[in-house]
């Protein structure tokens, strides 16, 4: 039986999705369509009468706001909101800013899905001289303690889970025994590598599980915190395939129409 | 001498300020002239350089509002009821100036500005009394719904203040962290009071214009070095200030 909820929402569109680039800890702002779809999460949320007790979401500013245009829309601007670096997307290295179309015509699709969603799979790390080095090396990471080469690698989805864990265990997890119901705002890969664990999903399945942008998930948990059954996407089925579809066809080279 | 330095503001401007009603613990929206205010307030911190660690707000949306604006993104929020505006009872949602018609300038001043003076209590029957208390941001809060304020004078507001103030900010503020507090008319100048010494008679004469940030420097024992400043333009913010002032006079009809 279901002790605790637990929801995990994947930010809203930022341009770069749309150029379907890799965004990694690059900080780009929510575009009109993220906007949209952070509020139409906060809309479906609140006629579903769901009541949360504290947002935890990463340190990008989209993530943030995802947050605060949910919480306007359930007209709980009060909530708590906690951010950190442990739920921040995974470090996609030397790809950051590269257009996963772009690759898959030099590289082809299924190498391209693989370095997206696998779980072992290292993409090239990054150096000082690549062009987002300096926007990724922020001073709000030196607070964290997070050095510039751990800021210029590149991760796997493993590593994520890793560095993701002891936040889930120290600052998250806590909270939910405490059942208090937590939303978590982060990314498509640092959401999935949290599902992985929660759900117990293999390593080779885990290629399979695509994320959609603005759509709340839900997973419902027992006394230990683990899932009870698959999580949910709440909201319309069918568009939310639409969705998920969308962010799948990301990777693959458009076919000319003759 | 100057040890610290602490940032209030007055949220920017909600319909209930320019329709000159006692907004209170009414959750009202910031209105377009209350985004502008808060816009340029963060134009000017970042004009100033003023980077914040920390800000406390209200659980009022146009408190959180205006620190959503003005700050970066990363800089945490926390957000108290005991930051809350002054609860103005019975009289929350009624007009300053028809209230100056029925019970003269003066009495309206009084009521709005004094320090010990308790407006009556709300009741059930209050239209906006089920809209404060229904909502689940009151049942959060670290003092039980049914013992929550139904109405406050200012020294009531400072009780209740004072308590977050010194466990909470005060101890950020000693460790040198730069805090801001996005706050209220009332509440701030209940806190001013307290960290400058202001008397309760003198206190009637302080009036906070709304969107304006001010200064105040603290010495190591977080006491007022000196007044607060309001920082900007200050033929601009000397407008404002007699804009609020005026708020209850009744107009007078042209002959």
């Amino acid at each position: 039986m279901s002790k605790y909820k637990l929801i995990i929402l994947r930010h809203g569109e930022g341009s770069w999705n749309k150029e379907n680039r890799f965004y990694s800890w690059v900080d780009q702002k929510l575009n009109s369509d993220g906007l949209e779809e952070a509020q139409n999460c906060g809309k479906q949320l609140k006629a579903l009468n769901f009541e949360f007790d504290l947002v935890f979401t990463s340190v990008p500013n989209r993530f943030i706001h995802t947050a605060w245009l949910i919480l306007e829309e359930l007209g709980q601007e009060w909530m708590p909101v906690e951010s950190s670096w442990h739920l921040n997307e995974h470090l996609y290295g030397a790809s950051i800013g590269l257009n996963w179309e772009t690759m898959a015509l030099n590289h082809d699709e299924e190498q391209v899905r693989i370095w997206r969603r696998s779980y072992n799979v290292t993409l090239p790390p990054t150096g000082e001289s690549h062009p987002y080095c300096h926007e990724i090396s922020d001073s709000r990471y030196k607070v964290c303690g997070v050095t510039l080469d751990q800021l210029l690698r590149s991760e796997i989805l493993k590593e994520v889970l890793e560095r993701l864990l002891p936040y889930w265990n120290e600052r998250i997890a806590p909270e939910v025994l405490k059942g208090k119901i937590v939303v978590i705002s982060a990314h498509g890969n640092s959401s999935r590598a949290l599902l992985k664990r929660l759900e117990g999903i293999s390593n080779e399945d885990i290629i399979n599980i695509t994320l959609p942008t603005g759509v709340p998930i839900l997973l419902e948990l027992d006394e230990n915190l683990h899932a009870l059954g698959p999580h949910q996407f709440l909201g319309d089925q069918e568009a939310i395939r639409v969705a998920i579809k969308k962010v799948e066809d990301q990777g693959k080279v458009k076919q000319v129409k003759k | 001498m100057s040890k610290y330095k602490l940032i209030i503001l007055r949220h920017g401007e909600g319909a209930w300020n320019k329709e000159n009603r006692f907004c209170s613990w009414v959750d009202q929206k910031l209105n377009s002239d209350g985004l502008e205010e808060a816009w340029n307030c963060g134009r000017q911190l970042k004009a100033l350089n003023f980077e914040f660690d920390l800000v406390f707000t209200s659980v009022l949306n146009r408190s959180i509002h205006t620190a959503w604006l003005i700050l970066k993104e990363q800089v945490p929020v926390e957000s108290s009821w005991r930051l809350n505006e002054r609860h103005y009872g019975a009289l929350i949602g009624l007009n300053w100036e028809k209230m100056a018609l029925n019970h003269g300038e003066e009495q309206v001043r009084v009521w709005r500005r004094s320090y010990n003076m308790t407006p009556p209590p709300t009741e059930e029957s209050h239209p906006y009394y089920h809209e404060i208390y229904s909502d689940c941001r009151y049942k959060v809060c670290d003092m039980a719904l049914d013992q929550l304020p139904r109405s406050e004078s200012l020294k009531e507001v400072l009780e209740r203040l004072l308590p977050y103030w010194n466990e909470r900010i005060a101890p950020e503020v000693l460790k040198g962290k730069t805090v801001m507090l996005s706050a209220h008319g009332n509440s701030s100048r209940a806190l001013l009071k307290h960290l400058e010494g202001i008397s309760d008679e003198d206190i009637i004469n302080i009036t906070l214009p709304t969107g304006v940030l001010i200064l105040l420097e603290l010495d190591k024992k977080l006491r007022a070095v000196g007044p607060h400043q309001f920082l900007g333009d200050q033929k601009a913010i000397r407008e404002t200030i007699k804009k609020v002032d005026g708020q209850v006079k009744v107009k007078q009809g042209k002959k």
